[in-house]
């Protein structure tokens, strides 16, 4: 039961100072870009607004750009020209990684960078229809009083799933945002925060412009666990980027999607710096992520099947990245 | 490129595409809801937000008040329940007094948009007192439990007892016997296109013109007249392209008697689209099923007894509910020689959306616990997969316990052309840690001998027209919903005619010129529609050969067609185009319609007990596959490599359509076996999009081989059978017996997705701990 799109203006802003003034006019209105996510959630009657911005107009937002050695990516860079891209791929391999698997391929031809780490969080009780929310008494998230996942608590559990989020954390990445104030530049981790009402840290009338990765990054990759290998978003989605020294871990960074209500790094993995990438390390790895995981019932994949699976892909990427090293 | 007329007609061992494939791969076809809606209205429909309970006040009438509203209809606007058995049909096309599941409707809307559609919908007051509602058998089965159909006691729509055999001495003289209780999810079709239909009443002339997804024209029609009140003679239902079916429409729909409904009210057209979720919530697809089997085996492999209990989910009404539970009991036979068999069968209500008939109706999830028991079995036993399935073949022709008829039978080949194709011999058992390799054995109906509705008529008619344009059109009730039923029509009947394909248009589906057909359902279009066709097409021959003799000045047994040249003998001299042919044939008589049919005989409708005619068939398929796979015991994912089939279809009449239809039911047996299932939160649809409802991805479909085997049915058209539904079965069982060889885990429950399969290697390392444990203990 599809909610009917009426009456929604839209606004064509040419640059990132007309997009914040078209959101100051009129407060509640929304960014939009590939519109993959805010369309499909603005169809079951969620996301309401009387405005969308439409920012792919602006040509500001769509360049990759290398930098001393770093790398600036636009935030109006579609998912598939970042995964296409030669750079990002050879220095990178996690974003790469986690941008080829979007999704299916006609999502990741709309959706653009900016919106995939602005992605909404998920939930079976709120990724519903207007009728089937109503029929529930609507949920925490939206219009609702209480949390169906845990119902005792007070906060809404509903995860993030976002892919390319992850790979950014633990390559480092640091995000450019503007807003009616002016801009400023923030660590990615800073944009997240543990609550699936309002898990990101923008004010109203801010956007992202640009992710900036440094230079020289740890190798790195990105896998995740769905039920297909096409258009399902992950039930637990793991980057690592490892760095080794005479065959042992110098650092090593574990960020995952998925689980939580924001993507994460992984506390902790300090302590493994000078030890040898062994079955006892992987298997405190996994502990270590099995701890900080805190998936609840928002798929129907069992919160447990997601904890496990994350920390069995968190041990078999470090494995992974650790054996391709020695080569 | 150039196109021979006649290389066509070569499709006899490579088949053609088929003939309305141009028109939907250009997006020419028009399919419901693309046709001229222009000045219809928009309907929407009111649905229970509520599982279970009595509705005690219903207040339309500030719907009815809004501006742009044209009619708003209830319950109260039909008194008449619906249904697709005659013995079965307690639903109302729109609630009355009592909902029993999350989305059934209740009120409906015409309106001049959908906008003012939807918020008359808002308008609507409704009160309902809530009743228990149930979610699972077991809790529906509970004594004392809330009835939500006061004349079906313990929530039983059926209960089936049948024995055959001494199952008792069966067991008795068994080396092994083996019992397993093994459970299959609830899954949904799926079709591509969403439900819809436009529905177009004429106040002045009272008639009805119906457009609708139907695969049964003729349910519906009858429907319509019924809960209406209105002369079948004032209606006329027409199929437009359809999307895809699978069995989801092989029942007149509750949204297409309510339009109807909808467009009498408001004298005039009404479209109805329903949403994807909308689409899931009307339902009627394969049951959450529970299954106990028991197998009785010899040390050779051979079968002595079985004895299986089963317990199908049925949701809220009956549906085809009966037939399905029949099915799963008679459908454990016909595949292999089964000395006894005892059956238990129980279909249970619920306060779900009803299910009903899907790809491999009923004979599915009992297949899939036979053809793993059997696995299992051969494992204890130390014998092949494929030597315990070749230890209880049968011989045709015969008889089965329960009277089903077995006329042709080539499961022998097909589990030949497996092993060979799959390389079974040199890789089982020799593959790698996480890899595997299964098979399994499947067979089903080509079409049910006994019609639903007995009329004494024939099980199909096909009328074939001619006239001076030298065209031949095939007139046709049966149902073309992608499946190829129409290019398989105008194959048997050029084919018999000796007349290129092209020459030859099918029209189907319009109760206004073709004659009536029960519809697409049972994979019963190519063994009756098929056999009709030709004897059409052999009467209109008869008139045309006699045409040319009376031409050639010899006499119709000496002509010979071919090639559209009517010819005695060699000679030059003694032939004729088909043009002169035809206008020889008009000469007095003008335009030449002949009709041909086909009936099933007593003998083929099945045995006498209760319930027998269900099973029963004139020709059963058959299919061996085999399954490899590989499966990740870090994150529990099953992954399929490749797949081998084969099928008995009796003759492939159109080898090109027989393959897509293979690959497209393994790929289905697939979807349920791996991913797909319908999962409800207290009643409410969890799975109601193509997001959440996991159907497989080109991602996840493996090459598919399919091989075609032919035991020339005595009775099919050209020797053919069905060849759409057999190889379905074989799947879940196939993949599930691979796991098994891959990671030696035997997974009782389907889907498996990665979660289940995680608990099951979960819960296997805690026994090896427990087991470490209690040997350094001892």
């Amino acid at each position: 039961m599809t909610t009917l799109l009426t009456g929604l203006r839209l606004a064509n802003p040419n640059s990132v100072e007309e997009a914040i003034a078209a959101c100051r006019d009129r407060p509640g209105s929304r960014f939009v870009a590939g519109g993959t996510d805010l369309l499909v959630n603005m169809r079951h009657g969620l996301s309401a607004t009387e405005q969308l911005i439409d920012l792919s107009g602006i040509d500001e937002l769509t360049m990759i750009a290398t930098n001393g050695g770093g790398v600036t990516i636009g935030a109006g860079v579609t998912v598939a020209a970042l995964a296409r891209s030669p750079g990002i791929a050879a220095q990178y391999r996690a974003l790469a990684e986690a941008a080829a698997g979007v999704a299916g391929p006609g999502h990741r031809n709309m959706a653009t960078v900016g919106g995939n780490l602005c992605q909404d969080t998920r939930c079976i009780y709120y990724n519903q229809s207007e009728w089937w929310r109503n029929a529930n008494s609507f949920c925490l998230k939206h219009r609702g009083e209480i949390c169906h996942v845990a119902p005792q608590g007070k906060r809404c559990h509903a995860a993030y799933s976002g892919d390319l989020a992850p790979a950014l954390l633990v390559l480092g990445a640091a995000i450019e945002i503007a807003g009616p104030q002016g801009r400023r530049t923030i660590p990615l981790s800073e944009l997240y925060v543990e609550d699936g009402l309002a898990h990101l840290a923008l004010a109203e009338g801010e956007l992202i412009l640009a992710i900036q990765l440094p230079p020289a990054p740890p190798p790195s990759a990105y896998t995740k666990v769905r039920v297909r290998g096409a258009i399902d978003f992950p039930l637990a989605g793991v980057a690592v980027a490892l760095a080794t020294a005479d065959a042992k871990v110098a650092s090593l960074q574990i960020a995952l999607t998925g689980t939580n209500s924001r993507p994460f790094v992984v506390a902790g993995t300090q302590d493994f710096a000078g030890r040898a990438v062994d079955e006892y390390l992987l298997k405190e790895i996994e502990r270590l992520v099995q701890k900080q995981a805190q998936p609840m019932r928002t798929t129907i994949a069992s919160a447990n099947y997601r904890r496990v699976a994350a920390a069995a892909l968190a041990r078999r990427l470090t494995a992974r990245l650790f054996a391709e090293s020695a080569v | 490129m150039t196109v021979d007329r006649f290389a066509a007609n070569t499709f006899a061992r490579r088949g053609v595409p088929l003939i309305d494939g141009i028109e939907k791969v250009t997006g020419r076809a028009r399919y419901t809801a693309d046709l001229d809606h222009a000045d219809a209205l928009v309907g929407r429909i009111l649905r229970s937000p509520v599982s279970h309970g009595d509705i005690v006040r219903l207040d339309v009438s500030k719907a009815r008040a809004l501006p742009g509203v044209v009619a708003v209809i209830t319950g109260e606007d039909c008194p008449h329940t619906y249904g697709v058995l005659p013995v079965a049909m307690n639903e109302y096309p729109l609630a009355r007094d009592r909902v029993r599941y999350r989305g059934e409707p209740i009120a409906a809307v015409a309106a001049i948009d959908a906008e003012t559609a939807e918020h008359a919908l808002s308008l609507i007051e409704l009160e309902i007192n809530k009743l228990p509602a149930y979610y699972t058998s077991e809790e529906a089965r509970v004594p004392g439990a809330t009835l939500l159909h006061d004349n079906k006691p313990g929530n039983l729509e059926r209960e089936v007892h049948h024995e055959f055999g001494d199952w008792r001495e069966g067991f008795a003289t068994a080396d092994l016997v083996r019992e397993e209780s093994i459970s299959c999810a609830e899954i949904n079709h799926a079709q591509i296109e969403p439900h819809a239909c436009l529905m177009d009443y004429d106040p002045l002339t009272g008639r009805l013109t119906v457009q609708s997804v139907s695969q049964v024209g003729y349910y519906l029609h009858l429907m319509l007249a019924r809960c209406l009140d209105m002369d079948t003679s004032r209606i006329r239902v027409i199929k437009p392209f359809i999307g895809g079916g699978f069995g989801a429409r092989v029942e007149p729909l509750n949204f297409e008697i309510v339009t109807a409904l909808l467009a009498r009210a408001a004298a005039g057209k009404v479209l109805m689209k329903l949403s994807r979720e909308e689409t899931f919530i009307t339902h009627r697809a394969r049951p959450q099923t529970d299954i106990k089997l028991r197998l009785g085996m010899c040390r050779d492999g051979r079968i002595t007894a079985c004895a299986c209990e089963v317990v199908q989910r049925g949701g809220a009404y009956a549906g085809y509910g009966i037939i399905t539970i029949l099915y799963a009991g008679a459908l454990l036979q016909g595949l292999y020689d089964i000395p006894a068999i005892k059956y238990d069968g129980y279909r249970v209500y619920a306060n779900l959306p009803p299910c009903g008939a899907m790809r491999g109706h009923g004979g599915v999830n009992t297949r899939h616990a036979f053809e793993c028991l059997m696995d299992r079995m051969a494992r204890d036993l130390g014998l092949d997969p494929f030597a315990v399935r070749r230890a209880n073949l049968l011989h045709a022709p015969t008889r089965t316990l329960n009277d089903l008829m077995v006329n042709s039978y080539g499961l022998a080949e097909c589990l030949d052309r497996v092993e060979k194709a799959s390389g079974w011999r040199d890789r089982i058992g020799k593959l790698p840690d996480g890899k595997g390799l299964g098979m399994a054995c499947s067979h089903y109906v080509s079409g049910a001998a006994k019609p639903i509705h007995w009329t004494g008529e024939p099980h199909a008619v096909v009328n074939v027209r001619l006239d001076f344009d030298g065209g031949i059109t095939a007139l046709t009730g049966a149902a073309e919903i992608g499946q190829g039923s129409s290019t398989m029509v105008a194959i048997a009947v050029s084919e018999t005619l000796g007349v290129a394909l092209d020459r030859v248009t099918v029209v189907a589906g319009d109760s206004a010129v073709t004659p009536k057909d029960n519809g697409a359902y049972s994979s019963r279009i190519t063994f009756m529609v098929g056999n009709a066709a030709i004897d059409a097409a052999r009467r209109l021959k008869a008139i045309l050969t006699e045409a040319a003799a009376r031409k050639l000045e010899a006499r119709p047994e000496d002509v010979e067609a071919a090639g559209e040249v009517f010819r005695v003998g060699s000679g030059e001299q003694s032939s004729l185009p088909f043009a002169d042919v035809v206008k020889a044939a008009l000469v007095d008589r003008g335009a030449i319609t002949v009709s041909g049919s086909f009936t099933c005989p007593p003998e083929a409708q099945g045995g006498k007990h209760k319930g027998g005619a269900v099973g029963s068939t004139m020709g059963f398929s058959y299919a061996a596959q085999v399954v490899e796979v590989s499966v990740d015991d870090a994150t529990g994912m099953v992954t399929v490599d490749k797949v081998w089939t084969a099928l008995d279809c009796g003759h492939a009449i159109n080898p090109l359509a027989v393959e897509g239809q293979v690959q497209g039911s393994v790929w289905m047996g697939m979807g349920q076996a791996l991913c797909e299932e319908t999962r409800y939160l207290d009643g409410l649809p969890a799975h109601g999009s193509f997001l959440e409802y996991r159907m497989p991805t080109i991602a996840e479909s493996p090459p598919i081989e399919v091989h075609i085997v032919e035991s020339h049915d005595p009775y099919g058209p050209f020797g053919a059978k069905e060849a759409s539904e057999g190889a379905l079965a074989g799947f879940p069982p196939a993949l599930v017996n691979a796991i098994a060889n891959a990671i030696g885990i035997d997974l009782n429950e389907i889907p498996v997705t990665p979660d289940r399969v995680m608990d099951a290697l979960i819960a296997r390392r805690r026994q090896a701990r427990l087991a470490e444990t209690v040997r350094a203990a001892s």
